[in-house]
C-alpha cells in the first residue's frame, strides 16, 4: 500500500512540474508570438508611412516645378506628339 | 465498560476525565471542518461568478484594437489621402519638472511660444494636459529625447493630403479624432473608418501580455475608396484655373470635368483653395465648394438647351432663319438686346453669335410647360445625385407661375439659377447623344446608363452648333485646341447685388464638350469678378477650358481627331511638311 501510495505522488509530483513547465513554455512562446505580431503591425504601418512618403515626393505640384524649373520641360501637345496605331504600318 | 480514560499514571494527574469531552471537542472540530467545506463548497460553486470576476478585474484587461482609417486613392491608385502615426504630446502638470533650457527647447521644437508651453503645464488642477496632437515622428523622438518629467506620448494616427490644395475640395479633411469633417472625408466617413475590436488578456506585474484568453473580436479596417478624381488632371486644372484667376485680378473660380461615357468627375477644382494638413485660420471663402455651393444664372449656356427643346419639339430646324434685326426687342415695358445686330441667323448663327433676340424667338415656340419638364429633366432645380456634402438645388420656378417675359429670359438663362455643376452636368445631355447620365464620384469602369432628353440626331446638331461658337466667328474661339475639336458655350452675366444687378461685377464662364463626333468630356469653367478690363466668358473662361481638355484628352490617350500642324523636327533635313 506504501508503495503504492510513493508511486503516486511522485506521479503527481512529476506531473505537477510539467504543467508549470508547459505553462512557462506556452507564455514563452506566446509573448515571441505577440512580439512577432506587434512587429508585423509596425512593420505595416511604416509601410503605410513610407508609401505615402513616397506619393508626397512625386505629386503632380512637385513633378511639375522640378520639370519645368530643373529639366526646363514643357507640356506636350498633340502638335509635338508622334502618333503611332498598332497593326498598321 | 470503563467510563473514563486514564491518561498518565501518575497520581497527580489521574483525575479522571468524562468521556462527554472528548467527544465534544471531536464534535466542535468536526464542525469546524464542516463550516469550512461549506464555505469552500460556497466560493468554489455558488458564488463561483463573483469571485471569478473579482480574479478577472485584478490582472485581466480588454484591449482595443483599433481600426485604420482606410484610404482615398484617385483612379489610378494614388493616394489623396492616407493615415500616418503620430504621436501627441500629453503632461501631468503636477508630475513636470522642467527646466528653462529644456521649455526653450521643447516649445522651438512643438513650433509653440514658450509662453503658452509654460502656462500649460503649470496648470495644475488638471491632472491631463494635451501640449499638442499628432506631432511627427521624428519630432517625437527628439522631445521623447529631452527626457522631461511628467511628459507622456500617446501615439495616433493623422491625415497626410500629399496632393495639398489642389484636391482639397473633393477629398476634404478629418479631423484629429479622425472624423471626416468635408468632401469626400465626411460622406464616407463610416466606411473609411472601419470598426475597432477588441480582446481580452492577461497582463502581468510588469504590464506585459502573458496570455490570451481567446475572447477577440477583431477589428474591421476602413475601406480603401477609390475615386472616379483623376489626379493629373486634377492638378492641371486646378493650376490652370489659379494662374486665371490671379492674372485676371478674380475673386475665384470653379473648374469641373466630367468623363461623356462613365459619368465620373475626373476633376472638380476651386480656387481660393486651402492646405487640408495645415487647417490653420481658415474662412469661408477657401472652404467653400464653390462648383457644387455657389448658383448663379446660368446665362448663355442655356440657349443650346432652349435650340435643343425646340428642335425636339419639332419647332425649328438647324436652318430656320429666325429675324434678330435690329438687335432689339421690347417685351413687357422690358428690351432685350444683343451686343450688335445680327439680322437674320439661322437657328445654328443664334447660337453661334450668341443672341439674346434671337433664343427669346425661338422660346416664343415653346409652351412654359415644356421649357420647365426639359429644365427639370437635365437637372435644374434638382438636387445633384452626387455623393457630396453641401450640394445645392439652384432655382427653376414653377411654370405656371412665368410671366411671358420670364420665359422670355429663361431662354438665354436669366431668371432661373444653377451651380457649375449642374450645368456641365446638363450638358452630358448632348456629349452622351441625349442621354443625361448620372454623375458619380467614385470610379466606376462600366458606361453610365442615362435618360433620354433629346435625340441623337437633336443632340449632334447641338454639338456641331457648339463647335461654331467655338470656332472663329463664334464667341468662344479661345476654346480651340491643338489636334482635338471642341465645342462649347461662353457665358457672361452680371453679378446679382441684392436686388439688382451690378453693372462693374461680372462672372465668366465656358462649358463645352470634346471631341465633337464622340463626346469623351464635358468640362465647365467659372471664373468670379475677373476685375482688370476683361470679363467675357469667351476671354477669361475658354482659355482654361482648352488647356484642361488639351491635357485631358491627351491623359486619356486619345488620338487627335482633327488635322495638326506638327512641330516635331526629327531632323533638320529631313523635314516632311
Amino acid at each position: 500500500m506504501t508503495r503504492v501510495n510513493l508511486l503516486l505522488l511522485v506521479a503527481v509530483l512529476l506531473t505537477a512540474l510539467y504543467v508549470v513547465h508547459t505553462q512557462y513554455e506556452s507564455r514563452r512562446i506566446f509573448v515571441e508570438l505577440e512580439n512577432a505580431s506587434a512587429q508585423g503591425r509596425k512593420l505595416e504601418t511604416d509601410n503605410r508611412t513610407l508609401q505615402a512618403e513616397k506619393r508626397s515626393q512625386a505629386t503632380p505640384l512637385r513633378v511639375d516645378k522640378l520639370a519645368k524649373g530643373k529639366l526646363q520641360m514643357l507640356p506636350a501637345t498633340a502638335a509635338i506628339t508622334q502618333y503611332v496605331s498598332v497593326g498598321k504600318p | 465498560m470503563r467510563r473514563s480514560i486514564r491518561y498518565s499514571s501518575s497520581p497527580l494527574l489521574a483525575s479522571r476525565t468524562p468521556v462527554w469531552r472528548s467527544k465534544f471537542i471531536v464534535a466542535a472540530i468536526a464542525l469546524g471542518f464542516a463550516g469550512l467545506a461549506t464555505r469552500a463548497a460556497h466560493i468554489q460553486i455558488f458564488g463561483n461568478d463573483f469571485f471569478q470576476r473579482q480574479g478577472e478585474v485584478r490582472f485581466v484587461r480588454t484591449l482595443e484594437l483599433p481600426a485604420s482609417r482606410g484610404r482615398i486613392l484617385d483612379r489610378n491608385g494614388l493616394i489623396l489621402a492616407s493615415s500616418i502615426p503620430a504621436q501627441s504630446i500629453w503632461a501631468i502638470p503636477e508630475d513636470v519638472v522642467v527646466s528653462k533650457a529644456q521649455l526653450a527647447e521643447l516649445a522651438r521644437l512643438l513650433d509653440m511660444p514658450a509662453s503658452v508651453v509654460e502656462e500649460r503645464l503649470s496648470n495644475d488642477d488638471r491632472t491631463f494636459v494635451w501640449l499638442k496632437r499628432q506631432v511627427d515622428e521624428s519630432v517625437a523622438k527628439q522631445i521623447a529625447e529631452l527626457d522631461i518629467k511628467g511628459l507622456y506620448q500617446r501615439k495616433e494616427y493623422k491625415r497626410q493630403y500629399p496632393d495639398g490644395e489642389a484636391t482639397a475640395h473633393v477629398v476634404g479633411f478629418a479631423n484629429v479624432e479622425n472624423q471626416g469633417q468635408e468632401g469626400m472625408e465626411l460622406t464616407f466617413n463610416k466606411e473609411l473608418n472601419g470598426r475597432a475590436g477588441s480582446r481580452r488578456v492577461i497582463k502581468d506585474r510588469q504590464g506585459r501580455v502573458i496570455e490570451d484568453l481567446r475572447e477577440q473580436v477583431p477589428p474591421v479596417e476602413g475601406k480603401d475608396l477609390q475615386l472616379s478624381i483623376d489626379s493629373r488632371v486634377q492638378f492641371f486644372a486646378y493650376q490652370k484655373l489659379r494662374d486665371t484667376v490671379i492674372s485676371f485680378k478674380a475673386k475665384a473660380g470653379s473648374v469641373v470635368v466630367l468623363d461623356a461615357v462613365t459619368g465620373e468627375v475626373l476633376a472638380l477644382a476651386n480656387y481660393p483653395s486651402y492646405v487640408p494638413d495645415k487647417r490653420v485660420n481658415l474662412n469661408g471663402e477657401q472652404l467653400r465648394n464653390r462648383a457644387l455651393t455657389d448658383t448663379f444664372e446660368p446665362g448663355s449656356t442655356m440657349k443650346p438647351i432652349t435650340v435643343a427643346m425646340a428642335l425636339e419639339a419639332g419647332r425649328v430646324t438647324p436652318q430656320t432663319t429666325i429675324e434678330t434685326a435690329p438687335g432689339r426687342f421690347t417685351m413687357g415695358g422690358f428690351t432685350i438686346s444683343d451686343t450688335h445686330n445680327y439680322g437674320t441667323l439661322t437657328v445654328e448663327g443664334v447660337i453661334q453669335k450668341s443672341s439674346n433676340v434671337g433664343a427669346l424667338k425661338i422660346a416664343q415656340k415653346m409652351s412654359p410647360n415644356e421649357m420647365w419638364d426639359t429644365y427639370t429633366a437635365l437637372g435644374y432645380g434638382q438636387k445633384p445625385q452626387i455623393q457630396f456634402p453641401g450640394a445645392v438645388t439652384g432655382r427653376v420656378r414653377p411654370w405656371k407661375t412665368w410671366r411671358p417675359i420670364e420665359q422670355a429670359t429663361m431662354a438665354y438663362g436669366y431668371g432661373l439659377s444653377a451651380s457649375l455643376f449642374q450645368m456641365a452636368h446638363s450638358y452630358t445631355a448632348f456629349a452622351h447623344d441625349g442621354r443625361i447620365i448620372p454623375l458619380t464620384m467614385l470610379k466606376s469602369t462600366e458606361p453610365a446608363v442615362g435618360v433620354r432628353v433629346f435625340s441623337p440626331e437633336n443632340s449632334h446638331a447641338i454639338r456641331r452648333m457648339l463647335q461654331m461658337a467655338a470656332a472663329p466667328g463664334g464667341t468662344g474661339q479661345l476654346a480651340q485646341t491643338v489636334g482635338y475639336s471642341v465645342g462649347g458655350k461662353s457665358g457672361t452675366a452680371h453679378k446679382q447685388v441684392g436686388k439688382g444687378y451690378a453693372s462693374n461685377k461680372y462672372r465668366s464662364w465656358f462649358t463645352g464638350i470634346a471631341p465633337i463626333d464622340s463626346p469623351r468630356i464635358v468640362v465647365a469653367v467659372m471664373i468670379d469678378e475677373p476685375s482688370n478690363g476683361q470679363y467675357f466668358g469667351g476671354i477669361v473662361a475658354a482659355p482654361v477650358f482648352s488647356e484642361t481638355v488639351q491635357q485631358t484628352l491627351r491623359m486619356m490617350g486619345l488620338p487627335p481627331d482633327v488635322a495638326v500642324k506638327p512641330q516635331i523636327v526629327t531632323s533638320p533635313v529631313e523635314e516632311s511638311f
